[in-house]
């Protein structure tokens, strides 16, 4: 069972061997991907379009921004898109139908988050589940119960002035560079945080180190689903809306940019700075090509070329790594 | 783990499918009869048949320990070329060869960088599924593909187009169920999925049977998409849109194991069909539609959880925090 896991790439090898590392790669990358727009697009180097950007991607970036110690430590959530449009919808219904104000009913569409990465860290630690399964699952069940809630049809509008407190950039722009502190204070400078690579590296041997590894991983699932409720609230002030089908698809787009960022998907290495580059690289190129009147299905082309090309080149180099050694 | 009792376990598992199945039929005889008085099965026999296709070949997927989330979009191509290729003339069971041999190349890109260059292969299908999604975008913008009248149901009317979809699905179906447990490339499958390694020493060729799995997705996704398009007048580059996840789960809740190496096309059948019976038998019990996927979700996630008493799973136990 262990041997496929180590085979992947080894990062202090391939730091000594060859001094570049992923990030810095796609560091040059997003450099070249801003220069270029400049020259071609039309008003994309403006403060507006730069708070614009910044805007586009932080609902994804919060998920983005969670799923990094998700995925170090091994596992996968594909149930973020889903839980943040049932969050998007309870929200709603708590502050339209139950009468709370308005803050209040956001507080507690965070706990909603935390309900539903505690049922996926449960069936995941407790019952030995694969993750993957486990979040599909929970995928579809979180999707259909914010169909049935809003019966299909529903949606809430907020009040102007909430879009006007968490929809704009004075509070995306924080928000956003909060979360991106505290993902990479945890995973990079606290014990807890670093345990996750010993336990995506290795579940069993993190174990016989002494790690507490259920509980942690637990964690680590409980959090990302508050990330999700927590995306959903700047979702629905973003664009005053709560609809069932809330952040569809959401999920597959911030795998995206952590594997983009170099996280491997087998768990194990990973950084919260690789993810805020592959995710701005993602958004920077959508935003872009529509600026520089190209069609905006090259985003996506593109995006999935650059996955493929990150991850081949990773592994060509850890094989050369290797041999090296 | 021998052989003997992996099969056991393997039927055990479908069995416990096939009676939750059975008691939703029994459910519906009691609370809605009318369940059976029309052509109710039919309509849900012909429109799991394309899934059944595909989930036949992902059943293959994930035996092989792998993952293919890019036959959604692979999906939505075929159909569009089958609806092109037919519209410009070409006699049906061209259109037909053409369009299974196009899903066979899609699948032959993922399995040449899955077993080639040996990367992920969820982050390969990833990838190619956005990437083949937005190239048809970008091609058709959302508009629909015209097929000419022998398109629609082959040009045989709607009961002899209802049976050849179900009797190919059928087909296909028969030829893999016997085929992963009697001819040695079905065993291959078991044996690579279960440790590719051991595999590897016993004279198999992980890497070449990997590929031809991918492949065989491939070419079964672009059938199933025909299968599918014949259905109505025009094809609609939509279509396979969410397919991806609708398979694996019901291959997951027909006991396939995501951990490869154990699982039966027959488990696939049975969960194909117990989930596309959810949204009808909804309707019957007048409950309203929009639970057919919260029911989906949680019929899923006892499956698993189900599996997850069986002693065998402990064994796994690091297993279960990693997700491929």
């Amino acid at each position: 069972m262990l041997a496929p896991a180590l085979s992947h790439a080894d990062p202090i090898q391939q730091r000594r061997g060859f001094g570049v590392t992923h990030e810095r790669v796609l560091a040059v990358l997003l450099a070249a991907e801003v220069l270029l727009f400049c020259l071609i697009g039309h008003e994309f180097a403006t403060g507006k379009n730069a708070l614009n950007i910044i805007g586009l991607g932080v609902e994804i970036g919060l998920l983005a921004l969670a799923l990094t110690p998700v995925i170090v430590a091994g596992g996968i959530d594909l149930s973020v898109g889903s839980l943040l449009g049932l969050s998007a919808i309870l929200f709603g219904k708590m502050w339209r139908d139950g009468g709370l104000p308005i803050g209040v009913a956001a507080a507690l569409s965070l706990g909603v988050g935390a309900l539903g990465g505690g049922l996926n860290a449960l069936l995941i630690t407790r019952l030995r589940i694969p993750a993957l399964i486990v979040t599909l699952g929970s995928m579809s069940l979180f999707r259909g119960l914010a169909e049935a809630i809003a019966r299909g049809v529903d949606n809430f509008t907020v009040p102007e002035h909430f879009q006007r407190i968490l929809g704009e950039a004075t509070a995306q722009v924080p928000v956003l560079a909060a979360a991106a502190a505290v993902a990479w204070l945890f995973l990079h400078r606290t014990a807890a945080g670093r345990s996750l690579y010993a336990i995506g590296f290795s579940p069993e041997g993190a174990r016989h180190a002494g790690i507490p590894v259920e509980r942690r991983v637990a964690w680590v699932y409980v959090v990302s689903g508050v990330a999700s409720s927590l995306a959903a609230v700047m979702y629905v002030a973003h664009w005053s809306q709560a609809k069932a089908d809330a952040g569809m698809g959401y999920e597959l787009a911030a795998i995206t940019a952590v594997v983009l960022g170099g996280t491997s998907i087998f768990g194990g290495r990973g950084t919260v700075h690789g993810t805020l580059l592959g995710l701005f690289a993602i958004v920077v190129l959508q935003n872009g090509l529509i600026l520089a009147d190209l069609p905006k299905e090259l985003a996506g082309l593109l995006t999935g070329g650059l996955l493929l090309a990150s991850i081949a080149v990773n592994q060509i180099l850890s094989k050369l790594a290797k041999k090296g050694a | 783990m021998t052989n003997k009792t992996n099969r056991l376990f393997c039927w055990k598992r479908e069995l416990s499918v096939a009676g939750a199945y059975g008691g939703l039929l029994l459910l519906l005889a009691g609370a809605a009869p009318d369940f059976y008085a029309g052509d109710k099965f039919r309509t849900i026999l012909v429109s799991s048949a394309p899934v059944l296709v595909a989930a036949v070949g992902m059943t293959l997927v994930i035996l092989a320990r792998h993952i293919d989330i890019s036959i959604g979009s692979q999906f939505s191509i075929c159909g569009v070329v089958a609806g092109f290729l037919a519209a410009a003339g070409l006699p049906m069971p061209l259109v037909a060869a053409l369009t299974v041999v196009g899903g066979g190349l899609m699948g032959a890109a993922n399995g040449a960088l899955v077993a080639g260059l040996g990367l992920p292969s969820i982050v390969v299908t990833l990838a190619t599924m956005v990437s083949f999604q937005e190239a048809l975008r970008w091609e058709r913008q959302g508009a629909k593909v015209m097929g000419p009248p022998d398109f629609y149901w082959f040009g045989l009317g709607q009961t002899a187009g209802q049976l050849l979809v179900v009797a190919g699905a059928g087909v296909v179906f028969a030829a893999f169920a016997w085929g992963l447990r009697g001819l040695a490339a079905g065993r291959a499958v078991y044996a690579v999925g279960s440790d590719a390694e051991a595999a590897r020493l016993a004279g198999i060729r992980p890497g070449r049977v990997v590929f031809w799995t991918f492949v065989t997705m491939g070419a079964l996704t672009g059938l199933a998409s025909l299968l599918a398009a014949v259905r109505f007048p025009d094809v609609d580059p939509n279509m396979g849109k969410g397919l991806e996840l609708q398979v694996i789960a019901a291959v997951v809740v027909g006991g396939v194991a995501i951990s490869g190496g154990r699982g039966t096309p027959v488990g696939a059948l049975v969960g194909v069909l117990l989930l596309a019976s959810i949204g009808p038998a909804l309707a019957f019990l007048r409950i309203p539609a929009q639970w057919e996927k919260a029911i989906q979700g949680a019929i899923i996630l006892v499956a698993v959880a189900s599996d997850a008493f069986n002693l065998r799973l402990r064994r796994h136990a690091g297993a279960g925090l990693v997700a491929r």
